[in-house]
């Protein structure tokens, strides 16, 4: 049965004409553009970042954008793939003995055999801060581009969760109705009248701080809206014929739901889904910068907002909180334009807007 | 109507035992007892602790009596000063009443300004400009934009200060009030505009027209009236939203407000203290959602016979 809805008149699926529609749209091609470069970042981040997150050099610390640094690199005895780093402002090779100074002013020495590598490239290097240091000497750059990793999976992973429970309960009380609906609904009004934030607070406290805790926490807060379009798209989707046909059928109420039901409503799932994505995002950013979420050094971007918090009443190095905040509001913004296209797409009452 | 408005009120009761039961259990995962008395306290002390906060009885019989003293107006005691956690709150109340109550009506006048001039000619460069402008605003967090605020009026340009309260100077509401305004004026502006589009379309718009009565006074009286439905439902669900964003807005002013409370109590995790501020935003909600009910069906007689 849902083979022959593919095939409609003209030849062109629903999903082909969405996509004609969406292509057209500048909003939503920069949108899923963004959000695609955003997820190659951070899948690739081990490769394009000059840094682990976690390397701290204290003496660089709350640098500019644009900083350009010069380290030596010592033998790690306990790790080898990562030498310790220490920042220096002179340095010079006589013999087999290095002599410098470090951002203090205090001369030092060490023998060249207890360096990272063979030749004078291997050991000293010039990194380069691009989006400068946090109050730890940490790489922003390297920070932002791992915290990517943290938005985009709590993205990902809460709304899981959220359209698991959504679509359960919103079928089943769309489907069943009557006392499975009122119930239902209580369930969802009761969870309405806390505000998104607030809830993922209330979870963060009851199930603990920590990196599973925070996906859980967001996805149990965020499946009310789902499950209100989910049950109204299942009203009206009931009174049509193919319904009552698998009813005819001898088709359980499972079967009728997930494999005939449900796909019909897909469009509007799918829309939801995308602005519940930016939603956690902004929610994992607002757990963060309270302290309760993802915990460090895990790399965060509401952290790294909260940490530039204090530098900016100082005045000095804004690109501490700026940065981080740029990069959220690119990814939710992305989101948005392509949720917005997509409704646009989906929606079959719309013509060419 | 009087049926109608105690259908909504008893409904509004029954989610409300929902609400405060889901506030209970707001609580950090292990012993309350261990959390209130620290890692080092003797077993004899915190059972002697458990028993007297009624710990020890199954959790049916102590949702009863956290029921049964909320009833009573008791919220508890605060873990980290022993003040009621009543008293902590309510002298706090003044301070976010005046600045959500500032904000929401900036939001609303604002937001339905700008959903008409973009309204006005669909598509044009009006529009398109307030609609990305309110793209903008919704895509930012609150808390993100106060702190780009600070940075831009506040450290930049120096045009209002910082952080405080109004108790120094009018000037002081500025920036928290924005900042907080931002998001729920970006989606109202959204909502009015949508709204508009649609009953711009209606048969008796084109009527009104058709009579030859003028643009304007077929936009104000015609459409706007019936438009502002979807409006109203914004606004008040936008109203907690707003509550929940000055935990973090009065945090980043020093507002001493109820935000700020929660926000310290959050990161001490002192329960009873976050359990009464979620519990007040909370109620606030269901209230304000009763009441726009009420106005809903004041605007649109259709409501009340369903």
């Amino acid at each position: 049965m849902s083979k022959s809805v593919k095939g409609q008149e003209g030849g062109e699926s629903l999903w082909g004409v969405a996509w004609r529609r969406l292509r057209k749209n500048p909003g939503a091609i920069f949108g899923m553009t963004v959000l695609i470069v955003m997820i190659v970042m951070a899948v690739a981040a081990p490769l394009i970042t000059p840094f682990d997150p976690t390397t701290q050099i204290l003496e660089y610390a709350v640098k500019p954008a644009g900083f350009r640094g010069s380290v030596l690199l010592k033998k790690n005895p306990s790790d080898e793939g990562h030498p310790s780093i220490v920042a220096v402002t002179t340095w010079e090779q006589r013999g087999d003995t290095v002599y410098y100074t470090d951002p203090a002013g205090q001369p030092y020495k060490v023998a060249v055999a207890s360096l990272h590598g063979e030749t004078k490239d291997d050991w000293h290097e010039q990194p380069l801060f691009l989006l400068g240091t946090d109050r730890f000497g940490r790489d922003m750059f390297s920070r932002l581009v791992y915290g990517m990793r943290v938005s985009l999976s709590v993205g990902l992973i809460a709304e899981s969760i959220a359209l698991s429970i959504g679509i359960l309960l919103g079928s089943m009380a769309g489907y069943f109705r009557g006392w499975i609906d009122d119930v239902i609904m209580w369930l969802v009004n009761v969870v309405w009248s806390f505000p998104t934030i607030l809830l993922v607070i209330a979870f963060s406290v009851i199930l603990g701080k920590g990196y599973w805790q925070t996906f859980v926490a967001i996805g149990l807060s965020s499946w009310v809206d789902i499950a209100r379009i989910v049950r109204g798209q299942f009203f009206s989707i009931r009174e049509q014929e193919y319904v009552e046909a698998t009813r005819a059928l001898g088709f359980g109420s499972m079967r009728t739901i997930f494999r005939h039901m449900l796909p019909n409503a897909a469009g509007p799932i799918i829309v939801l889904s995308t602005a519940g994505f930016a939603t956690a995002i902004i929610a994992e950013a607002s757990l963060s910068f309270i302290g309760l979420g993802v915990q460090p050094p895990t790399p965060s971007w509401g952290q790294m907002i909260k940490d530039g918090y204090g530098y900016i009443a100082l005045g000095t190095n804004w690109g501490m909180t700026v940065f981080p905040s740029i990069a959220m509001a690119l990814a939710v913004l992305a989101l948005n334009l392509f949720g917005d296209g997509l409704r646009d797409a989906l929606d079959p009452k719309t013509t060419q807007r | 109507m009087a049926t109608y408005l105690l259908r909504k009120v008893l409904y509004a009761i029954l989610v409300l035992v929902g609400v405060i039961a889901v506030t209970f259990f707001i609580r950090p995962p292990g012993d309350p007892a261990r959390v209130l008395l620290g890692q080092r306290a003797d077993e004899a002390s915190l059972r002697a602790l458990r028993e007297q906060l009624g710990l020890d009885k199954p959790l049916v019989v102590q949702m009863g009596y956290y029921m049964v003293n909320l009833a009573q107006g008791d919220m508890g005691r605060s873990i980290a000063t022993g003040r009621s956690v009543k008293e902590t709150i309510i002298e706090r109340v003044p301070a976010t009443a005046l600045l959500a109550c500032t904000s929401m009506a900036i939001a609303t006048i604002l937001g339905i300004v700008l959903g008409l001039i973009a309204a006005w000619k669909p598509n044009s460069w009006t529009d398109t400009l307030t609609m990305s402008m309110s793209l903008l605003g919704i895509s930012l967090p609150a808390f993100v934009v106060g702190l780009l605020l600070v940075l831009l009026f506040g450290v930049m340009l120096e045009w209002f200060p910082n952080s405080g309260y109004v108790d120094r100077g009018a000037e002081y509401l500025i920036l928290p009030m924005i900042t907080l305004a931002i998001r729920p004026m970006a989606i109202i502006a959204r909502v009015t505009r949508s709204s508009m589009l649609d009953v711009l379309g209606q048969d008796y718009v084109r009527t009104a027209r058709a009579k030859g009565l003028n643009d304007f006074t077929v936009y104000t009286k015609h459409a706007l009236r019936n438009a502002l439905n979807p409006v109203v439902t914004t606004v008040s669900a936008w109203f907690a939203g707003l509550l929940a964003g000055t935990y973090f807005i009065e945090y980043i002013f020093s507002w001493p407000g109820v935000g700020l409370t929660a926000f310290n109590a959050i990161e001490k995790l002192d329960f009873p203290v976050i359990q009464g501020t979620v519990l007040l935003t909370a109620v606030v909600f269901v209230v304000v959602n009763v009441f726009a009910d009420l106005l809903y069906a004041y605007i649109d007689p259709k409501v009340r016979l369903n």
